[in-house]
């Protein structure tokens, strides 16, 4: 299980500082979630016994700024996500095979977000392998009105998710050590919110199966995009 | 009052909460308690906390770590998980909360799960982003003292 954060300086952790405490929670290892931050993941990796994966998240106004930002992106991280927020943004990030993720599709980088998620996002999600990221930030530290929309809006979500079969994962957003929760913690939550705890830890593991891919695509064994060097079929 | 007979005492369940804040913070067992049964208000609702019952025992914090043990009903420790995750901020404090295991006895749970290891950190003064900083260092975690609120760190960061 893997947690994907904003190390400083986008948040108020350090990567390592996010990477030992979340250790101690029972994660893996932590995703850095980099729109500034930048550091030093080999030694990280060396020194730690979390492991830490570094990921690029592009905030942009609009589908044209993100556009470029994620061809740059894409070959310097092993993830790349885009943040949402706008229909225009997550229309955008659903039918890009270089995306990864779609992060924070409802209320976008700054909370203010007035995105929406529907059926033809879901289908195109699905068919172009675009996780969504459930986040559950606002689930944990908003409270009142804030906190039922986003409610609403996340089973909403789940049902669409369930039905076109879209990949999806669960997360807490955390901006410092401090809001990490442990998986169990957001599985309860889940459960308490009607998301159902399976689900959410489904969600928390699907980083997992993502980052191996991923890995496995970067690493020596394709020698270009789509071509991999294996085993021929053995003929009679 | 009399006691209950045996077999109509409440059953109950013993969390115990490691609780993690920045050094400066300081709050009571009082504050704590009421930001919980806020946070478990509002998610699940007066019946939901009836429920549950979360009451805070035992509780110790100092210098930005703490212990505390909450009880709940025997069936309803996830629902007191959750309310837990909830807790983000005590007294307008950042929390870090983690239920390190739960228990069937007071004692077992502090005998298992808490170690009573609060304690200051020590002051340094570090360089952070290439500027000097006073900083608190609790073994390996540096917390760094900015203009605008901590930063945690670690020692990695500053070899």
């Amino acid at each position: 299980m893997y947690e994907a954060v904003h190390a400083h300086p986008d948040g108020q952790s350090t990567a390592a500082r996010f990477a030992t405490t979340a250790e101690r929670y029972g994660y893996e290892g932590v995703i850095v979630r980099a729109d500034d931050a930048d550091p030093d993941y080999e030694r990280l990796r060396e020194d730690l016994a979390a492991d830490v994966v570094d990921a690029a998240e592009i905030v942009a106004a609009d589908p044209q700024h993100a556009s470029g930002a994620v061809g740059n992106a894409r070959t310097k991280h092993t993830l790349v996500f885009v943040c949402g927020g706008t229909n225009a943004l997550n229309r955008f990030a659903v039918e890009q095979d270089r995306v990864d993720v779609l992060t924070r599709p409802f209320e976008g980088a700054d909370g203010s977000g007035d995105g929406d998620f529907n059926h033809v996002l879901a289908k195109a999600a699905s068919e172009h392998s675009v996780w969504i990221e459930v986040n559950l930030a606002p689930v944990l530290r908003n409270r009142g009105g804030h906190r039922v929309q986003h409610l609403e809006k996340l089973r909403r979500l789940k049902r669409l998710v369930d039905h076109y079969d879209a990949p999806y994962v669960v997360s807490a957003n955390p901006q410092s050590h401090l809001q990490l929760r442990a998986p169990r913690g957001l599985a309860a939550l889940g459960a308490e919110i009607g998301l159902g705890e399976e689900w959410t830890r489904e969600g928390l593991d699907a980083w997992g199966r993502l980052i191996a891919r991923n890995r496995e695509r970067l690493s020596e064994s394709f020698i270009a995009p789509g071509v991999e060097r294996g085993r021929y079929e053995e003929d009679d | 009052m009399k006691h209950l007979p045996k077999h109509l005492q409440p059953r109950w369940r013993y969390l115990a909460v490691e609780i993690e804040t920045w050094p400066d913070a300081e709050f009571e067992r009082g504050a704590f308690q009421r930001d919980l049964w806020y946070a478990a208000q509002n998610l699940y609702g007066d019946v939901g906390s009836a429920e549950t019952d979360l009451t805070v025992l035992s509780f110790d914090l100092d210098g930005g770590d703490g212990e505390t043990i909450v009880r709940a009903y025997r069936g309803t420790e996830d629902r007191a998980r959750a309310a837990l995750a909830t807790v983000d901020a005590v007294d307008g404090t950042p929390v870090g909360l983690r239920v390190r295991g739960i228990s069937g006895t007071v004692r077992a749970c502090e005998e298992r799960y808490l170690n009573g290891r609060t304690g200051r950190g020590k002051q340094r003064d570090v360089v952070f982003e290439n500027e000097p900083h006073p900083a608190v260092v609790r073994g390996t975690r540096v917390d760094v003292e900015g203009t605008d609120g901590f930063a945690g760190a670690t020692r990695l960061d500053f070899e």
